[in-house]
């Protein structure tokens, strides 16, 4: 379908490079990491140093990362896929939840309970379409371990995009964003750019399909 | 209805290729998105284990060369005698701009480097900014303290007369200011 494979040829469809800069995340304090205790061993390649015992993270791989992550869920919301935000922090829920809400996507941030994306047809009743992408804005829980639904993710087979700070495991994670996850300015910024691409996108949608139809 | 649930094994591509090979699913969504686009590192489940033996610290330490003149001054003068307002993003502090003034005399070269810190001391005192050595302050607080236990009567008395003083100086104040209004009220007219 020709709609659906010319985006693909391009490097930057979306062009979703000018919507941040490295002063935005720098001002925002995205490079910001936990203490030298706190880091986790596969974060190291990400992190540019270690100022006095707090980690710093390199951002101009987080630019990368970022890019990478963007074009995909502007892809994704593109193809009308169904993105599901997920966020442990008790801080930010509230945001999370108004985010997903003004994107026309989903939002979860409470409790994960055992079977929802592994149970899903005992749970929702048979004839659920699970989400194609799920996106953390902070991949711990409450007690800080992995969320169980990375691992869950992994299993069905859907991708993630994740928020991954210092003392996360960034593995399983299919676009890791090395990034802080702590600080309220990150994380209206992170809001903002999955808010303003999956905007994008979908009005990209509907504009292709009225020139499509004319056609 | 197949599916291969095993997370461990190799990344959600490899394992949904595979599975499209066979024909046992249909494409998802996503698959020729992430064929286009991968991202920079495969997600390979990878078993978090603990380093063993000695410990290399991978992450290099983060030093500047003006970090030297920043720990002397904070030796010397404690903690700047302005706090720090970090919600300007172009804020610079007391221990910034004393950086600088060594920096710029440093260039210059005519100051010999041991003096170079008294130096940019004075220079500073000079542009109004106010330093106070850590030294002096633990003086002056063990004299205070010592002058308190020692006589709490003459403490008091000693307050009562600078009260006294403040009040002569107040009304002393007040009469010169009320011969300015007067001189000043003919004036306009």
């Amino acid at each position: 379908d020709k709609l659906l494979s010319e985006p693909l040829s391009h490097p930057d469809f979306f062009n979703v490079k000018e919507l941040f800069s490295l002063k935005d995340l720098f001002d925002a304090r995205v490079h910001l990491g936990h203490k030298k205790g706190c880091r986790h061993r596969f974060m190291e390649p990400y992190i540019f140093g270690c100022r006095l015992d707090q980690d710093i993270i390199d951002l101009d791989q987080t630019m990368q990362h970022l890019q990478l992550a963007l074009n995909f869920t502007a892809h994704i919301a593109y193809r009308k896929g169904i993105i599901l935000f997920i966020s442990r922090k008790r801080q930010f829920c509230h945001l999370v939840e108004s985010t997903a809400r003004e994107c026309g996507e989903y939002a979860h941030t409470r409790y994960w309970q055992g079977g929802l994306l592994t149970n899903a047809h005992i749970q929702f009743g048979s004839g659920v379409r699970l989400p194609d992408l799920l996106i953390f804005l902070s991949s711990l829980n409450n007690v800080f371990e992995p969320h169980v639904a990375i691992r869950d993710a992994a299993k069905m087979n859907i991708p993630t995009v994740g928020v991954v700070d210092t003392n996360c495991n960034p593995c399983l994670i299919t676009y890791p964003i090395p990034g802080n996850d702590d600080s309220p300015t990150a994380m209206e910024l992170y809001c903002k750019l999955f808010r303003m691409t999956i905007i994008r996108a979908k009005d990209k949608r509907r504009q292709d399909e009225v020139f499509s139809e004319l056609r | 209805m197949a599916g291969n649930r095993m997370q461990k094994i190799g990344s959600v591509f490899s394992r949904t290729r595979n599975l499209l090979r066979i024909g046992v699913i249909k494409k998802p969504l996503w698959f020729d998105v992430y064929a286009a686009f991968p991202p920079l590192r495969e997600p390979v489940y990878r078993v978090p284990r603990p380093r063993y033996g000695k410990v290399r610290d991978v992450v290099p330490p983060i030093f500047y060369q003006e970090d030297q003149v920043r720990a002397r001054f904070y030796r010397v003068y404690g903690s700047g005698p302005r706090p720090f307002d970090l919600s300007q993003s172009n804020y610079k502090s007391t221990c910034q701009r004393f950086v600088e003034k060594y920096n710029e005399l440093k260039e210059e070269g005519k100051i010999e480097e041991e003096k170079l810190f008294e130096e940019t001391g004075k220079a500073l005192l000079a542009s109004g900014v106010i330093l106070q050595r850590r030294g002096t302050d633990k003086v002056i607080q063990q004299d205070r303290q010592d002058v308190e236990t020692r006589d709490p009567v003459l403490h008091l008395q000693l307050q009562t007369v600078l009260e006294e003083l403040q009040e002569k100086k107040d009304q002393e104040e007040q009469t010169p200011e009320l011969a300015e209004t007067q001189k000043e009220d003919p004036l306009p007219s």
